[in-house]
């Protein structure tokens, strides 16, 4: 494991705690580093969006900080000044029905207009380019009603696009996806985080997407991060089994990502 | 679409402008009394330079028209503007102060103020005279609203929400309503006629001082209305989007229905209450200029009186000498619509 208290990094949770009904977050210990990606893996309800709430300043936590560029805490910043450096992608992103799909897009630059102000040419360019990046140009005039789930995934990224952040927050992004999407999708990610230095964390049931795609996995189980670190330190036989309680098959691949296959036939059980 | 700036708005809300002065022109001369409009557009141009003389044509326009189609206009813009509030924040286009029973309640506060009033004759005597009555209705707003909070958002999922306090409105309305005929019926009234018009809205009711600060009301809320018009946009897309994109969700949520509460309050308190006017205006304002409520808004202030002061007209004409409640216009146009929405309405 890393040590918790990185130097540099744009995001950090420090020893935060939460309860929420049954789930309790405990310890919470995490870095995200500008231009790497991190993965975070764990069953249903182990608290993984909970994490990226905290980690977005929605919910505060009951104990220890998050704390923007090492030193500022969320709680200190207003939602507006948190919306400018930090975009996420929800699970269940909303939006009007009635929306066109630029109109959609658009909302994301809303947290860097003055209070009383418009939409500039400027920031009309902004959107446009981040729905061009998510292949959405042919789509601008659509209503969001009549998208596909597909389509409306990518346009939720295309409004995190546009909010220009430092920080990128995805949630089960890949759910309404096609495989190519998926992959398409997290290449654009990966490009971007090297680019413009983002600092992402997504958090996905897809661990072999995850694997390819991240510097850094996080894994998590009942409120806790069991284990965290590279890609091939985290994602071992024995580490996914604790897990999910269920037995893997997890080979190098050529390029020394791990491939990681659940063993689900009864009689190849060891 | 063309993008909104602050020239687009002042061109629409000064183009609407114009509209409402021809409006209010035009119902000028329009009553029993028949006042050409080049005679009542002279009478009103030399009381303005001038000050006023008291022929019997000048006190009809000016004692007894002109302050109904001033107080028509100032109840309609404030009906129109909370109820885009409302729509926004419950994230439904059939959301409106009288379909949420928040004009009944308002309603039942200002009948419960007068019956204490009449039997306390103090209470009318003392300062809270004037400011009385539309600080009752605003408490009578605020409760309803509370109410259909706590019957409508008990165990509520996301999603199904809106419709659930939507219909918790509704169901409030209709008793609140029944309770209003309760209460009056109890009390000694000789007025029946006047109060069975007011309880449908009515703008034929002489008003008194405290219609400046219903004015003042309505005028102050529209601005932190539209003050918060960039965080409505986001609302109505979804607490949790709003939330990520910089919204103070709580802070905002509670300030807009404070707000839309109080200016719907300070309305009902003089005109009873009018239905469908905060449904219908919105809805055609959408129509016409697109769900921004940054241009909405404003839009919707004017559009708002226009609608209102031409349904008033309507209603002093029609059947004329014998005038109707301006409630029974709007809700005849209001009703209809509120229909068509709920048939058309397509559930994502």
């Amino acid at each position: 494991m890393m040590p918790p208290h990185a130097a540099g990094a744009a995001l950090e949770a420090r020893n935060v705690g939460f309860s929420y009904a049954a789930l309790e977050l405990k310890d919470i210990c995490l870095s995200l580093a500008p231009g790497t990606i991190t993965g975070i893996v764990g069953p249903n309800g182990s608290g993984k969006t909970t994490l990226l709430r905290l980690l977005d300043g929605i919910l505060a936590p009951a104990s220890g900080q998050v704390l923007l560029n090492g030193s500022v805490p969320l709680s200190a910043l207003s939602r507006r000044e948190i919306a400018r450096r930090i975009a996420m992608v929800p699970q269940n992103g909303g939006g009007s029905p009635f929306h066109t799909v630029f109109q959609f897009a658009m909302q994301g630059r809303t947290p860097h207009l003055p209070r009383l102000g418009f939409e500039t040419a400027a920031d009309e360019a902004v959107v446009r380019e981040a729905l061009e990046m998510t292949r959405l140009g042919d789509y601008l005039h659509a209503r969001v009603a009549e998208i596909s789930g597909g389509e409306k995934q990518r346009l939720l990224l295309a409004r995190a696009l546009a909010q220009q952040p430092e920080i990128l927050l995805l949630d089960e992004f890949t759910a309404n996806l096609d495989i190519n999407f998926q992959v398409e999708l997290m290449r654009l990610i990966r490009q971007l985080t090297r680019e413009r230095r983002l600092a992402t964390a997504a958090v996905s049931h897809e661990i072999n997407l995850l694997a390819a795609f991240c510097d850094r996995i996080v894994l998590m189980k009942e409120g806790r991060i069991r284990r965290q670190g590279s890609v091939a330190e985290v994602l071992t036989r024995d580490n996914l089994r604790k897990l999910f309680g269920l037995d893997f098959l997890v080979r190098p691949l050529p390029s020394g990502v791990p491939e990681v296959l659940p063993v689900m036939d009864e009689s190849g059980q060891s | 679409m063309r993008r909104l700036s602050h020239r687009r708005v002042a061109a629409v809300s000064l183009a609407m402008l114009g509209l409402w002065l021809l409006l209010v022109l035009l119902s000028l001369n329009i009553g029993s009394v028949p006042i050409g409009p080049g005679r009542s557009a002279g009478l009103l141009w030399h009381r303005l330079l001038h000050g006023g003389g008291g022929t019997p044509a000048e006190v009809i326009l000016f004692s007894v028209r002109l302050p109904r189609i001033l107080l028509g206009s100032l109840v309609g813009a404030a009906l129109a503007v909370a109820g885009t509030a409302f729509q926004c924040l419950l994230r439904n286009p059939l959301a409106d102060p009288y379909v949420l029973g928040v004009s009944t309640g308002a309603s039942m506060g200002t009948i419960i103020y007068s019956i204490l009033a009449a039997s306390s004759g103090s209470l009318a005597a003392s300062g809270a005279g004037i400011y009385g009555r539309p600080l009752a209705a605003f408490l009578g707003a605020v409760m309803t609203v509370a109410a259909v909070y706590v019957v409508g958002g008990a165990g509520r999922q996301a999603g199904e929400g809106s419709q659930r306090l939507l219909l918790a409105g509704v169901v409030l309305a209709s008793f609140l309503s029944s309770v209003n005929v309760f209460l009056l019926t109890g009390t000694d009234q000789a007025d029946l006629r006047g109060i069975f018009y007011w309880l449908i809205g009515d703008l034929s009711r002489p008003v008194d001082a405290s219609i400046y600060l219903v004015a003042a009301v309505v005028f102050g809320g529209f601005l932190i209305l539209y003050g918060h018009g960039q965080s409505l946009n986001l609302l109505s897309a979804g607490e949790e989007d709003a939330l990520i994109l910089g919204v103070e969700v709580r802070r905002v949520k509670a300030a807009v229905y404070l707000v839309a509460s109080l200016i719907t309050g300070a309305v009902v308190s003089v005109s009873g209450p009018i239905a469908y006017i905060g449904l219908i205006c919105p809805h055609l304002g959408r129509m016409l200029f697109g769900s921004d409520n940054r241009i909405l808004l404003p839009a919707v202030l004017v559009f708002g009186a226009i609608f209102t002061l031409g349904a008033d007209t309507v209603a002093r004409t029609v059947l004329a000498p014998v005038e109707l409640p301006v409630g029974v216009i709007t809700a005849i146009c209001g009703a209809p619509l509120f229909i068509y929405l709920l048939y058309r309405r397509r559930y994502p």
